[in-house]
């Protein structure tokens, strides 16, 4: 979502692609034209002008013109306001039925009243802390995982057709088996986003080890480089980008997925209050949960996003 | 200006910095600088039946501080010969010498420009300079010193922080030459590094790589497609077979004088004349070839 804020002509289609196991796996495996693909979820799409402008747009860190953000601020705007008075125009003049779709004011009364009455926040720490559990033990032990599957030929061919096997069985399919040998509690939980996380970060990892630009591997051997210091040299800083859009997508599924788990059982959580609230039909809380939910997703995705620009400042799509 | 005298000059000069402890009875060896001593390359190919010759039975030297370019048509194996020459990958037959010394592999007393520049894109322009004197273990200080004085040398002062992706094809070939230059190997080897660039770019670089060879007195073997800028740039320029690729023939480039414009000289048009011709045959074996072999 984040990513799309600031691309101009950027469609909401992006964003969703970016969240699309199909993509990710795309972009993964180096099955499609290595380099590229991944660039299709990267989202910083103002760098695909660089190279027809670079030459007269040479002051770098000028990703945007000073002139388009305040212009492009305001059509983002402009269209969530439109959707934020629909919402609030439609039940009140009955278009929708207002007990299934209440307006936009009652749902942001609601979700004051949890504020405050303290839920949200029992249930936005109780998501955060899985997700974040989840997402990070995947950081930690797969990328140093996909950089040695990546790097040694012998193990990449050896693994890959688990990898393949597993990257096609869904986390969610897996939920059961989490559960079973887990327990409801909380570590089938994170298990479950961290499997989810996984994938993305270690597909992501090894492609870009393997898809480092032969002639740069070249170069450097050239110099005189060994096979350490070329991993450290030129392997790793070539692989950072593709291991960012990796941790980008793991980002988008440590949420999604756990609002799934949250759903099938749990006593707290975003996912948890989402679900409660429908069954027992307070429907503006189930709403309240659902804003929750986004602007969690969206600010994450966001951070994500500005770190990863922080990494991959060189990154152009040649 | 005459060329040699300075090269006489400088490659005195160059002497007394390596000097050589050969014995006696290699002596007609270190005349060289690169001895090319019947070098053959094979490659094996996966799927294919038959072993494939890249290049055979190629004799050449190449004498110190000397500029040789070298012509042949596409696929006759130049890339193969500088990749030998560089000690990215070893000769099938034969040895290839560097002052008399068997090359085991690459090292940084040979410095390669590519003709897609291979820069790092994640380093800057002084960063990307800076590389090979990392290798090299140079102290950080004098690191950053060196580095601007090579941007300086390629002209591109005020250009220490940019990224490749923020630089044209010429800048990103300066910051290129800049980096080989930057470590200060004997050799530069150069496979086709203008071939990218539009025709006003590839002349000024030209230009300012005689500049910078006649300042620095480096060896230098530069690959080339081009008849003119062969004989524009080479003391001497090499014209290969078709493959497998051997040396047909070294003709050595004379002018009187470099001053003005050489391409207008009569004696430029006989040089590419007489290249084109030999070039010729072989252009057109190499297409029958690929039309027969494949
Ligand atoms: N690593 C390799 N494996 C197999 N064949 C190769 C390899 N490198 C080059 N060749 C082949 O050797 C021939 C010469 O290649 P190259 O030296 O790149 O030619 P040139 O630079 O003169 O155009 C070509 O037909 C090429 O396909
Ligand atoms: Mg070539």
């Amino acid at each position: 979502m984040a990513d799309t804020l600031a691309v101009p002509g950027g469609s909401g289609a992006r964003t969703l692609a970016a969240g699309d196991p199909e993509e990710a796996a795309g972009a993964a495996t180096g099955t499609g034209p290595p380099g590229p693909a991944p660039a299709s979820t990267r989202g910083d799409a103002p760098t695909a002008d660089d190279r027809a402008t670079n030459f007269f747009r040479v002051a770098a860190g000028t990703r945007f013109p000073a002139l388009a953000r305040p212009a492009l601020l305001l059509r983002r705007t402009a269209a969530l306001a439109l959707l934020a008075a629909l919402w609030e125009v439609l039940p009140r003049i009955g278009v929708v039925d207002r007990v299934f779709a209440p307006p936009l004011s009652e749902v942001l009364v609601a979700w004051y009243d949890l504020l405050v009455g303290g839920q949200l926040v029992e249930h936005f720490q109780a998501s955060l802390i899985r997700s974040l559990s989840g997402f990070a033990l995947a950081i930690a032990l797969t990328i140093p995982l996909g950089l040695a599957i990546g790097w040694y030929r012998p193990v990449a061919d050896f693994l890959s057709p688990v990898l393949e096997l597993f990257r096609n069985t869904s986390a969610v399919a897996l939920l059961p088996v989490f559960i079973l040998i887990f327990g409801l509690g909380e570590p089938s939980k994170i298990i479950f986003v961290f499997y989810a996380c996984a994938w993305p970060i270690l597909l992501n990892t090894i492609s870009g080890v393997r898809t480092v630009e032969p002639l740069l591997v070249k170069s450097a051997r050239s110099m005189g480089l060994g096979p350490f210091r070329l991993f450290q040299k030129v392997i790793l800083p070539a692989a950072v980008p593709t291991v960012f859009t990796g941790i980008r997508l793991a980002g988008a599924y440590s949420i999604l997925v756990l609002l799934f788990a949250e759903m099938v059982g749990a006593k707290a959580g975003l996912g948890y209050l989402i679900q409660d609230a429908q069954f027992s039909f307070r429907i503006p809380d189930m709403y309240a949960g659902i804003i929750t939910i986004s602007v969690l997703g969206l600010l994450f995705n966001l951070l994500l996003v500005t770190v990863e620009r922080r990494f991959s400042t060189w990154r152009t799509t040649s | 200006m005459t060329v040699t005298p300075t090269l006489t000059e400088t490659r005195t000069h160059g002497r007394a910095e390596n000097p050589t402890e050969d014995p006696a009875e290699n002596r007609a060896e270190v005349q060289a600088k690169i001895g090319i001593r019947d070098v053959g390359k094979v490659f094996r190919i996966r799927g294919a039946d038959r072993p494939f010759t890249a290049v055979d039975g190629v004799d050449l030297d190449v004498r110190d501080g000397e500029f040789l370019t070298l012509v042949g048509p596409s696929g006759c194996g130049k890339s193969t010969l500088l990749d030998l020459i560089a000690g990215l990958t070893a000769p099938t037959t034969g040895r290839i010498l560097i002052d008399g010394r068997a090359v085991t592999g690459p090292g940084l007393d040979r410095g390669i420009v590519f003709q897609q520049y291979a820069l790092f894109p994640w380093r800057t322009a002084l960063a990307n300079i800076e590389f090979g004197l990392e290798a090299k273990a140079v102290p950080k200080k004098e690191r950053r010193e060196r580095a601007r004085h090579y941007l300086d040398l390629v002209g591109l002062t005020g250009f220490e922080h940019r990224y490749p992706h923020e630089l044209s094809g010429g800048m990103r070939q300066r910051v290129a030459i800049a980096r080989s230059l930057a470590f200060d190997p004997d050799v530069l080897l150069m496979d086709e590094p203008f071939a990218a660039l539009d025709a006003q770019t590839r002349e000024s670089l030209q230009e300012e790589l005689l500049r910078i060879w006649e300042k620095t007195s480096k060896t230098i073997v530069f690959i080339t497609h081009g008849i003119d800028e062969a004989v524009y740039l080479g003391q001497r320029v090499a014209v290969m077979t078709s493959r497998p690729g051997r040396i047909k023939k070294v003709i050595d480039i004379e002018f009187d004088s470099r001053e003005g414009d050489l391409r207008a000289d009569p004696r430029f048009g006989a040089y590419r004349h007489e290249i084109w011709t030999l070039l010729r045959d072989e252009v057109a074996a190499a297409q029958e070839q690929e039309r027969t072999i494949g």
